[in-house]
């Protein structure tokens, strides 16, 4: 049994204290929250039951934490000791002191509340900022922040390799440029190789990329009028840029269509002179084709060109004979090497341009696999170069004359007058080559036109073959970009006997494809440019 | 403002600035088709996107305007007032009162919202869609959060006030936050004659329960593992653990007195959600519209100098 005299201490208002003594008793003596303890230390630090004063086998008296509770004797975290007099116990906010127990008492221990009071206070969850206002955040600091960084950043370290040479030109190496961030879109084409280093075009802070720098690479690129005065008037204080906008697009620089119609919507307010007619858009507003042919050369031997409306129907003049249809008979052309099937592209060989055919010539085009051999047979068989007349008979000439002098009694064949060999040998050729080679119809004739001459040695004319090469000089027409059609889809030959006809297509042929600038489902948007070019002087 | 407020701010004056951006909208859209630059490679360079930028700069500024006229047409109303009397205030922008050159702060704010979508399809037909890496680009990003910031307030003015008072009554925030308290200091001291274990869970309750806090914590209205509500839960099990030699008429009680509290939490948080979510865009929203303006000049500056 352990009797315990048991003070409670409080405060006055002044802080003296006031003691009131009590005892308790028991085996042991349970101290806690529990209402059931002998010492009641109600408090949320304490456990219900926080700790018992207990007496050991040796009569001395110990007192011991329960279960996780923790007691602080005289500032130490201890879990037991054996308590002494003086000796202080910290539980909690109450503070026990081991007095020296009166008689009657095996302990006396006095119990003081010395830290505040808990639970009156708000707690410190509900005391949390419950406005976005209270947390303090500063829109206008944010603003101001973000706007430097932007100004920082976007306008003034782009400005810098415009003050200093040596900054521009080591900028340009670093992996993000200080004014890239001003391009408004990809250089095109080989531009892109200036792409770090914007003071190759733009020279001046606020002044529009000069014509001069264009100019200064691009040496080669002519005018678009000859005339120097109509040029002015036409294109004024036009610069190279109105029409040509970079940083629109990695593949190419744009050209601006619509520009070609400020004029040519019009071109009698710009040369009252022009014999072009208006163009707008290509479906809607532009004029129906017109084909030229050459006309020989004039003064200047400039090739001289005359011009004709494509539904006049003009013929071409080439002074060859050739059919087509016979060449394109489906059932096939007799050839030394049987019949043959031939198609267009047989004879006609586009040229690496992508835009015009080879020349066709007599050995490369008409004598391949051995067509069109030239024969003579009379009297004899024999065969003549393609040339010009007079070595034609030169070359006949010399077959008669070696041929008289291997058989002297050939010479029966001559007219009574050709008393010489070589008389005889000329008599024979002249003889030979009218009633062969040079007929209307045959040998040569059968592709040139013949007329004759008055010439004594070749009294004929051959008239010299001029196909033209292009029908439609102020355009472009890439052949190539075009091979997936057949040459037939827009050029009717296939029942053309005779070279005069001409068989290009009309407008009509290219709208089944071709839009203007406003699309239309199923068709190509082609602009100006997709035909006509701008700087390759007048005329195209 | 209450849904009739909002009503008002988008009919003003007979739908006055609905009808001038529409038929602002129009005029740009039918300009643009009629350009017949739609699928092309242009953008701001050609006359109509130099119209199209000059139009939508002066729009910009116009907008910017409102924040000026704003502040000063509210001076008017008297500066924010202390937070006791925010109840009073809650919800109204002080733009009932004033006029500055003959015209409410509502008109402005009116003119605003339609002007700001209307900028939105201007600035658009400005690009060409014709969108990069660069500072062009970034100034229409920043105008794009900006007016969905803007957007977002909107929607937040017309539907939240109403949402609040849905949800306080007649009671305000200090109210509910005050009886909280109370109910903490009630909980706690029944705690102090029951077992540790449901002591330690009551005095987390009070300690560690929290209304509103940093930025996210307010928006989000709810307090991840809420140790009230962790309470509430585990208050019957710990019940039936000790019921049979403890007092359960004061497990009982205890257990009413958590269950109002988390109810009290619910309304609290709710209420400091709902008006967070109805100003959190200003915080955005004011300091991008610093930020495309300068956005704006370095992107102008930027075309002119290097034209």
């Amino acid at each position: 049994m352990i009797s315990c005299l048991l003070i409670h201490v409080s405060r006055t208002s002044h802080g003296l204290p006031v003691r009131q003594a009590g005892v308790v008793s028991g085996e042991t003596i349970q101290l806690g929250r529990g209402a059931g303890c002998h010492v009641h230390l109600p408090d949320h630090h304490v456990a219900l039951h926080h700790a018992s004063v207990r007496r050991a086998d040796d009569g001395a008296l110990y007192m011991d934490a329960v279960g996780d509770a923790m007691l602080k004797i005289d500032g130490i975290i201890a879990r037991s000791v054996a308590l002494q007099p003086g000796m202080r116990i910290e539980i909690g906010p109450y503070l026990l002191l081991i007095e020296t127990a009166p008689a009657g008492h095996d302990i006396a221990l006095s119990m003081e509340k010395v830290h505040a009071p808990d639970g009156h206070e708000t707690a410190v969850g509900l005391r949390q900022p419950v406005t976005l206002e209270a947390l303090g955040y500063s829109k206008r600091m944010l603003g101001a922040m973000l706007a430097a960084g932007i100004l920082l950043l976007y306008m003034l370290l782009p400005m810098l390799p415009s003050v200093s040479q040596a900054l521009d030109k080591w900028q340009a190496d670093l992996p993000v440029t200080l004014n890239g961030s001003w391009s408004s879109g990809p250089l095109a084409g080989g531009h892109a190789m200036f792409e770090a280093k914007c003071s190759t075009c733009h020279k001046h802070p606020f002044q529009s990329v000069a014509d001069e720098v264009c100019t200064g690479c691009h040496t080669q690129a002519g005018k678009h009028l000859s005339n120097e005065t109509l040029h002015k008037r036409a294109f004024g204080s036009m610069r190279c840029t109105d029409c040509h906008s970079d940083h629109k697009s990695r593949a190419k620089l744009r050209h601006d269509a619509e520009k070609c119609v400020a004029c040519h919507g019009d071109i009698k307010r710009i040369n009252p002179d022009s014999k072009l007619a208006d163009a707008r858009d290509f479906t809607v507003s532009h004029p129906a084709f017109h084909l030229t042919v050459p006309d020989g050369m004039d003064a200047q031997g400039v090739e001289r060109r005359v011009r004709f409306r494509q539904q006049d129907k003009p013929l071409e003049k080439s002074g060859l004979k050739y059919s087509h249809k016979v060449h394109l008979d489906k059932a096939g052309i007799s050839s030394p090497e049987g019949d043959t099937v031939m198609q267009c592209r047989d004879c006609h060989r586009l040229e690496s341009s992508g835009e015009h055919f080879s020349a066709m010539t007599m050995e490369k085009t008409c004598q391949q696999s051995a067509c069109h051999a030239l024969n003579f047979t009379e009297p004899v068989e024999g065969i003549v170069p393609h040339g010009s007349e007079r070595a034609v008979m030169s070359r006949l000439r010399e077959f008669y004359g070696r041929w008289l002098a291997d058989a002297p009694e050939n010479r029966a064949q001559c007219e009574a007058g050709s008393a010489t060999g070589n008389a005889c040998a000329n008599d024979l050729a002249r003889r030979n080559a009218a009633a062969t080679l040079f007929r209307k119809d045959t040998e040569c004739g059968e592709c040139h036109e013949i007329t004759p001459a008055a010439n004594e040695d070749v009294p004929w004319k051959v008239t010299p073959p001029r196909i033209n090469r292009d029908w439609q000089p102020g355009a472009v027409f890439p052949h190539a970009r075009h091979d997936t059609m057949d040459c037939t889809a827009c050029h009717d030959k296939m029942n053309s006997q005779k070279s005069a006809d001409i068989a290009m297509p009309s407008i009509e042929k290219c709208r089944e494809c071709h839009v203007g600038k406003s699309p239309v489902r199923g068709k190509l948007v082609s602009a100006c440019v997709s035909c006509h070019r701008f700087h390759n002087g007048e005329g195209k | 403002m209450n849904r009739m407020q909002g009503a008002t701010l988008l009919k003003y004056r007979d739908h006055r600035y609905l009808k001038v951006a529409s038929a602002l909208v129009l005029l740009a859209m039918a300009a643009y088709s009629l350009s017949g630059k739609a699928g092309d490679e242009d953008f701001g360079g050609t006359l109509l996107g130099y119209l199209l930028g000059i139009a939508a700069t002066l729009i910009v500024l116009i907008l910017m305007l409102y924040g000026v006229v704003r502040r000063r047409i509210g001076g008017t109303m008297g500066r924010r007032q202390p937070a006791k009397d925010e109840k009073a205030t809650r919800g109204e922008k002080p733009f009932r009162a004033g006029r500055l050159e003959g015209a409410t702060l509502q008109g402005w704010l009116s003119a605003h919202i339609y002007l700001g979508v209307l900028l939105l399809v201007l600035a658009t037909l400005h690009t060409g869609f014709h969108f990069g890496w660069n500072v062009h680009t970034l100034s229409y990003v920043l105008m794009l959060l900006l007016i969905a910031s803007g957007l977002y307030g909107l929607y937040a003015y017309l539907n939240y006030p109403t949402l609040i008072t849905l949800n306080m009554g007649d009671d305000t925030l200090d109210d509910l936050l005050l009886m909280i308290a109370e109910l903490d200091e009630l909980a706690a001291a029944r705690a102090l004659a029951l077992p540790d274990e449901i002591q330690a869970l009551v005095q987390k309750a009070c300690r560690e329960t929290r209304v509103g806090g940093k930025f996210w914590q307010q928006l989000s209205g709810e307090q991840r593992d809420c140790p009230t509500h962790y309470a509430v839960q585990q208050l019957p099990e710990l019940s039936a653990k000790y019921g049979t030699h403890e007092q359960p008429k004061m497990i009982r009680e205890l257990y009413a007195l958590l269950l109002r509290k988390e109810k009290l939490l619910q309304r609290a948080r709710t209420d400091v959600m709902l008006r967070a979510r109805m100003r959190c865009w200003l915080l955005l929203h004011a300091p991008l519209g610093i930020a495309l303006l300068a956005a704006l000049t370095a992107h102008i500056v930027s075309v002119f100098f290097y034209w």
